[in-house]
């Protein structure tokens, strides 16, 4: 990320003022495309060159796509996708007489695609205007003008004593401020073995400790709520029905590293998210929960909202800090790491939602506790886990760690809808291998998931049933892989829209020149996206070969 | 601190990347969006080298942002490395709608490395030129989003006159806002064309010369 | 490099003063592009759009190719043995007729030091005058006479690496994104990664966006602002009692005179708000290591040798000198300015700014020449001019300067030329004065010849010969030779390097300089016999009796003009990004396409005031004279200020430019002219259907 971009960015900052991202997607809300003019303005309010907004500008899906007085957004995502096969989108574009990315004349209409609405649980889902519907019918609603908001997913724990599935009491902030110190505390995160539930399972103690190592003392607490994960619902869940958990694990974070400012960026794709958690703060500022004084304790702590606008990479730490910092969301080679240099250019700890929902338990109950949470695993804490509408009880569920997949699809989610066969589940996400149903007895742990090519990764459990085209699967999720690439490295920015057009053609497959894709992807990519997405696509190889038309 | 590089101990400054230790050593890395005058990037992932892990399995890294560490030990010639490095440069020749001329970085980082014609066809960009600038010329389709144009603007000249666009696949390079150098705030200095690996800028007058050639190395593939 | 080109020659840059080190790339005998060395010390691998792109004028058609020769008032082509026998007969019956003190040479800061150690000697033996100049004498002689004055030497103190090792910065009087854009563009990189930059300038000059303050003084009050920060310098305690005492003089009355300029009597004369100043002097002087650029803002002035002397005051005082970080470094015009006078092409001095009435050195002189040399100082080059229209001054040889576009006062300048019974002309163009010449020589650019420049940071760098020069053109030490050899005085000189040996010899300075040991990099003067450099200056005394500087106390006094009723607005002229003073290179290339004319810089308010709208066609009038151009309307510039360069002969902005100059050196001021500015009649758009009634 460009530091003098940042410097422009940190010198005309007005305190909690919109990003320029936040400024266009603005400005397209409103009049439906982006000017010249909107640029230039943006340009003059956030201090960044006109060229750097311009290039903002035609990064984001959201800036992209122009707007009609009504804007329909259709889920391209994996679990409309395994509901589908992808013929909701047909049919709305059919429907409306519309391609995706276009408007119709008058501007009365329009229609883009989304990837997604985490309305999993519910799919296909179309978001029409402000409302979300999904699951069966949605397509004719929408194409009806009669869409009605989707229900929320059902919410359940398997634990004891819920962790993850309550408001949050603030309790563990409390008795922190009462008498642990920064080190206490630490070291019971720690103990705990907190883990980054974003996918990458890394040591939440070591970041934290690293941001405290950094002899510049303006630091920053940032939440990812960018769960761009297709399937995934779970920090929408967090973020919208549990606020308080995730800035109560924001506050004790910032405790911990010598923050006093948290910020949380929010995907455009949730626009419920925001309002309930800029209520949540205010009702802790209310409360004494956040600001200048907290508790008397004279730590302070306060958060703030920040809008995406539309790019699955922004979930990646460095592309997330591009986009609060208004910029392209991009990915960053590191070093240096967020901790040593990130928002601002000051340390900063990027947290996964999820994550920082986990710390308020430690905090009020001691490491000791969070681990008894999953007494039959090597893992610690409990997992918020998702399942996509093919299941008969879709919903968030809290469980321990150590179950099977097999005990969770078939016993905790109730197995497939109308009882058709599992054919294979995506777990964790995109960049998440593909466990066929043969291997569904693997428990649901890191170690035992990694041997198969798979991770836990953001906890979603996207099944397939038995009438899907793996070849077909292949290719959407290689579409959906090159459409967000952020651009910067080469083997992601090439090498994934090579890959896609391995599998989107109608010819065989060239099996030796897909490997050496597949290791450039894995080997050379700058982050996660592109070394992630060859997982599924070898997921596939080994166990659906035949269906994939190789040679 | 010290540090191995095919074999060759070499002392280092804190700070130096693994890059800067390697050439320093006399090692030829190659490299597209590397250039000194800039900090490193780590976007073509051509300087990939190998540095042996605890394990003794070699692990595979860009070595223009991987900073040097006490007693580390550097293979440039890691088969892994080298065989994932002409992959790149194939598919970054396979993006494009021409060859490279042979003057240019990247014809030259192909032809160390050994790559010729790219496996891969599909798509490529779309020829788009823009000649209104007395002195600087674009062809947008030669551009491989290595981004040393954009950030020679910032970095060395700090007129941010430029910006990529786009992304993934379609990325690309513009100046202002998509109006050419004249209407943005460029001030013509060069710098994006002396950095370009791969004449997407290039000064206008040498395209004439490009073109006066007997022998045009623009021919379409 | 690559098989587009037949060779590539490194060489240094003639534009500026920066001195970026060039690769100039030539394919049949033409320079077909430049790219800036890496390896370059100023230019680190960068360069402006001047000495990347601005090549074209090289290959122009208007290039003088042979020697014209006036002939029934007509220039016409001519072989060089004619005009040379002309030169010869024509200098020598006026040096018999009227003496040697008839005949005066300005060398030009544009050539290498080797072709003006031979003006200088031409001037000295072959014609036995000191009446020999250079254009610095228009812009930074009041830095060298200051410096000297102050410090010692006639040179900067540190490098443009000062620019990234100091923590804060003051920037007077100079627009380095446009004058000197490489220098510029560090400038900028370095406060933004956190470079603490003052800029002082009459305009907001783009550097001011990245400032932590920007003063505006009123124009020709800059010693008022120096005065006022070191008053709050003082006042605060934040001086370096230490280094004051070990190695300054004249602090006390300084101290004493620094009492009358707090920030409230600063702000009464220049208009500077006092919290802004003392929010600057604090950034100065706060900072570990600073230090101090500046420009012709600063010298350009009736009292601008002073300031120069107040700016080496405040630093003395605050210990910011001869250290990493530390510096003044005044940003010097032209590619050769500090070299030219380094090499004795002053009326004053021989090489090495030693007097020409110092006995031992004369005779040193003498004794390599081999004829007796003049005791006596020459004229400077106002003082030529007016000796030109006294009848006193017979003839000029000029070399590679257009004084008719570049002088003050215009009218006085032509008005002297056509008073000489004989003028020399040395250029690669006609000019706006060939057309006074009586003979016009046909000489060679920076592109075409080899030798070396001394940059603004005292960097002695080679030039090299891209390509051969025009048809009939020759290099301008070759024609300096001939010309010498014609008046009876043969340098026994063959090459350029031949007279660095001559120049090492003889300047304390140079004493180890080889083309050798120059190499790549270059060498920064005074350089030991060993071939030793200085990159910083003073680290342990100063180059004065006894080793102290001279802390001046020097009060401000008003500028030679200011505003009144009839001429309400001051002029203030300077340079901008895309041409290079009188153009006479950068017109005949496509930096045409991106700047065409020169224009008036005036604000809104001012606008509004005189009806006057973007884009229209003014008048001004200053006391001497008037032109016509077009308005733009900017915030950048002050109510009450008018901004304009002087890039253009067609507009002739120096018609404006009245006698006044610095009391110590007559460097112009040019930044301080009183002018009234109208609408030009014939544009009726926006002047008013009822003018409001003045009084009857």
């Amino acid at each position: 990320m460009s530091s003098n971009l940042v410097q422009l960015a940190r010198t005309h900052r007005q305190s909690h003022a919109p990003t320029a991202v936040e400024l266009l997607s603005a400005a397209v809300r409103e009049r439906g495309v982006l000017t010249d003019e909107d640029i230039r303005a943006t340009a003059a309010a956030t201090g960044l060159p006109e060229a750097t907004v311009h290039g903002v500008a035609t990064f984001y899906d959201d800036l992209l796509a122009p707007r009609g007085r009504r804007h329909v957004r259709v889920c391209t995502g994996t679990a409309c996708f395994a509901a589908t096969g992808g013929a909701h989108a047909e049919q709305i574009a059919a429907g409306l007489g519309l391609r995706a990315g276009e408007c119709s004349d008058g501007g009365s209409l329009s229609l883009a695609e989304t990837v997604c609405l985490g309305f999993c649980h519910s799919a296909p889902a179309i978001r029409d205007r402000d409302l979300v519907d999904a699951g069966p019918g949605a397509v004719e609603r929408v194409l009806a003008g009669t869409a009605r908001q989707a229900g929320e997913p059902a919410v359940r724990s398997l634990l004891a004593e819920p962790a993850l599935t309550g408001a949050g009491d603030w309790s563990g902030l409390r008795r922190t401020l009462a008498g642990m110190t920064a080190d206490e505390l630490l070291a019971q995160v720690d103990a705990a073995d907190l883990r980054g539930r974003g996918g990458a399972w890394f040591p939440a103690a070591r970041k934290w400790s690293f941001a405290r190592a950094q002899q510049d003392t303006c630091r920053y607490v940032v939440a990812n709520g960018d769960e761009g994960d297709p399937g995934s619902y779970i920090d929408k869940h967090l973020m919208e029905r549990s606020p308080a958990l995730v800035l109560e694990g924001m506050a004790l974070a910032g405790y911990c590293v010598g923050a006093s400012e948290g910020v949380i960026l929010v995907r455009s794709e949730y626009p419920q998210s925001r309002p309930v958690l800029e209520a949540a703060i205010a009702a802790a500022r209310a409360e004494g929960l956040l600001g200048d004084d907290i508790l008397g304790s004279g730590f302070a702590f306060d958060v703030h909202v920040v809008d995406g606008a539309g790019s699955y990479v922004v979930g990646e730490e460095t592309a997330l800090l591009a986009c609060l910092h208004g910029l392209r969301g991009t990915v960053s080679a590191r070093p240096p790491f967020p901790a040593e240099r990130g928002l601002y250019g000051h340390p900063t700890l990027v947290h996964n939602i999820e994550t920082l929902a986990n710390v308020p338990l430690i905090a009020a109950r001691g490491a000791d506790a969070y681990r008894e949470l999953s007494p039959q695993s090597p893992n610690a804490g409990s997992k918020l886990v998702c399942f996509n509408e093919r299941f008969a009880q879709p919903g968030v569920v809290e469980v321990p760690f150590g179950l099977t997949v097999r005990e969770l699809c078939e016993e905790v989610a109730g197995g497939l809808v109308g009882g058709r066969a599992i054919k294979a589940v995506q777990i964790g996400g995109p960049l998440g291998g593909i466990l066929p149903a043969s291997l569904l007895d693997t428990p649901f742990d890191s170690a035992p998931l990694a041997e198969q090519g798979c991770m836990v990764g953001h906890g979603s459990i996207l099944a397939f049933d038995d009438r899907t085209d793996m070849r077909r699967l292949a290719s959407h999720l290689l579409a959906f892989g090159a459409h967000e690439s952020c651009g910067t490295c080469f083997p992601c920015r090439i090498g994934l829209q090579r890959a896609h057009e391995e599998f989107a053609s109608r010819e065989a497959v060239d099996r030796a020149r897909l490997e050496a894709l597949l290791e450039t992807l894995e080997v050379a990519s700058l982050c996660a996206h592109g070394s992630g997405m060859p997982a599924p696509i070898r997921s596939l190889l080994t166990h659906f070969p035949g269906e994939l038309g190789l040679r | 601190m010290q540090v191995t590089i095919d074999g060759v101990q070499v002392d280092v400054e804190p700070g130096t990347t693994v890059l800067q230790a390697a050439r320093a050593a006399g090692a030829a890395v190659p490299t597209l969006c590397f250039d000194e005058r800039m900090a490193p990037f780590g976007a073509c992932r051509v300087c990939l080298v190998g540095v042996a892990g605890p394990d003794g399995r070699a692990d595979v890294v860009a070595s223009c942002t991987t900073p040097c560490r006490a007693d580390m030990v550097v293979d440039t010639c890691d088969p892994r490395a080298r065989r994932v490095a002409r992959v790149v440069v194939e598919l970054v020749l396979s993006e494009l709608p021409v060859t490279p001329a042979p003057h240019t970085e990247l014809a030259a980082v192909a032809r160390d490395l050994g790559v010729h014609e790219p496996r891969w066809s599909g798509e490529v960009h779309q020829p788009d030129h823009d000649t209104r600038h007395p002195y600087l010329a674009f062809q947008h389709e030669l551009c491989i989003s290595c981004g040393r144009c954009v950030r020679a603007c910032d970095e060395v000249q700090g007129a941010f006159a430029l910006t990529a666009v786009g992304r993934g696949f379609g990325a690309n390079v513009v100046a202002g806002i998509d109006a050419g150098f004249r209407d943005s705030a460029c001030v013509s200095c060069g710098a994006c064309a002396d950095t370009c690996p791969t004449d997407a800028i290039t000064e206008l007058s040498l395209l004439e010369i490009a073109g006066a050639t007997e022998d045009d190395p623009r021919s379409r593939r | 490099m690559n098989e587009r080109f037949d060779s590539d020659v490194t060489t240094t840059c003639g534009y500026c003063g920066v001195g970026c080190r060039l690769e100039a790339h030539t394919r049949a005998g033409r320079v077909v592009s430049i790219s800036p060395a890496a390896d370059g010390p100023a230019n680190r691998g960068h360069t402006c759009l001047k000495g990347r792109f601005a090549h074209q004028f090289s290959r122009s058609r208007e290039r003088l190719s042979t020697p014209l020769i006036r002939e029934h008032g007509e220039l016409r082509a001519a072989g060089w043995d004619e005009a040379l026998q002309r030169i010869a007969s024509e200098l020598g019956r006026i040096r018999d007729t009227h003496g040697p003190d008839a005949i005066a040479g300005l060398a030009s800061s544009r050539a290498t030091n080797e072709d003006c150690w031979a003006m200088q000697r031409m001037m000295r033996a072959a014609i036995g005058t000191n009446n020999i100049d250079n254009c610095s004498r228009v812009c930074h002689s009041p830095t060298s006479f200051a410096l000297r004055r102050s410090l010692g030497y006639s040179g900067a103190t540190g490098s443009f690496d000062d620019i990234e090792a100091a923590g804060a910065a003051l920037i007077i009087g100079a627009n380095p994104t446009e004058g000197h854009p490489v220098v510029g563009a560090r400038i900028k990189q370095a406060a933004l990664r956190g470079l603490q930059l003052v800029t002082i300038d009459p305009r907001r000059i783009e550097l001011a966006d990245f400032a932590v303050v920007h003063l505006s003084p009123r124009p020709g009050t800059n010693a008022a602002v120096v005065l006022g920060l070191a008053h709050v310098a003082h006042r605060d305690g934040l001086l370096d009692r230490a280094f004051i005492q070990a190695r300054t003089e004249g602090f006390e009355a300084f101290a004493e005179l620094l009492a009358a300029y707090d920030p409230g009597a600063v702000q009464e004369i220049s208009g500077v708000p006092g919290a802004d100043l003392e929010r600057a002097a604090h950034v100065y002087a706060q900072a570990g290591e600073a230090s101090i650029l500046w420009g012709l803002g600063v010298t350009e002035h009736k009292y601008g040798s002073e300031v120069v002397q107040l700016i080496c005051s405040l630093a003395l005082m605050t210990g910011k000198i001869g250290r990493p970080g530390s510096a003044l470094l005044p940003l010097r015009g032209q590619n050769n300015v500090q070299g030219s006078s380094d090499m004795g092409a002053l009326p004053d001095t021989y090489s090495g700014y030693r007097k020409v009435g110092d006995e031992a050195v004369a005779q040193a002189f003498e004794a390599c020449w081999g004829v007796s040399l003049s005791r006596s100082p020459g004229l400077k080059i106002p003082q030529m001019f007016d000796a030109a229209v006294a009848g006193t001054l017979k003839a000029m040889y000029i070399f590679g300067e257009d004084v008719a576009q570049t002088d003050p006062n215009t009218a006085h300048v032509v008005h002297a030329l056509q008073s000489l019974d004989f003028l020399v002309c040395q250029d690669i163009f006609e000019t706006e004065t060939t057309r006074y010449a009586d003979v016009v020589l046909p000489a060679s650019s920076f592109l075409e010849k080899s030798g070396t420049f001394v940059n603004a940071e005292r960097r002695i760098q080679l030039v090299g010969a891209a390509i051969e020069p025009p048809g009939g053109a020759r290099t301008d030490f070759d024609i300096l030779l001939a010309v010498s050899r014609a008046l009876g005085h043969d340098m026994r000189l063959q090459e350029p390097e031949d007279a660095m040996r001559e120049i090492a010899a003889l300047t304390p300075e140079f004493t180890g300089v080889t083309y050798e040991r120059l190499g790549r990099r270059g060498l920064q003067w005074p350089v030991a016999a060993d071939g030793t450099d200085h990159p910083i200056l003073y680290e342990r005394e100063f180059h004065r009796e006894g080793g102290r500087a001279h802390i001046a106390a020097l009060p401000y006094k008003e500028p030679g003009d200011a505003a009144d009723a009839e001429f309400p607005l001051v002029l203030i002229t300077g340079r901008r990004l895309e041409h290079y003073n009188a153009g006479t290179m950068t017109r005949r290339t496509a930096n045409i396409e991106l700047m065409d004319r020169d224009w008036l810089e005036l604000h809104p308010d001012d606008a509004a005031q005189l009806w006057i709208g973007d884009g229209d066609l003014v008048s001004v009038r200053s006391r001497v004279g008037r032109i016509e151009l077009e308005a733009r309307l900017t915030e950048r510039i002050e109510p009450g200020h008018v901004f304009t360069a002087f890039h253009f002969p067609e507009v002739r902005t120096n018609l404006l430019i009245g006698a006044s100059a610095d009391v110590n050196t007559s460097c112009p001021e040019y930044k301080v002219v009183a002018v009234d500015v109208r609408p030009v009649a014939e544009q009726p758009a926006h002047t008013p259907a009822l003018a409001p009634a003045g009084p009857a």
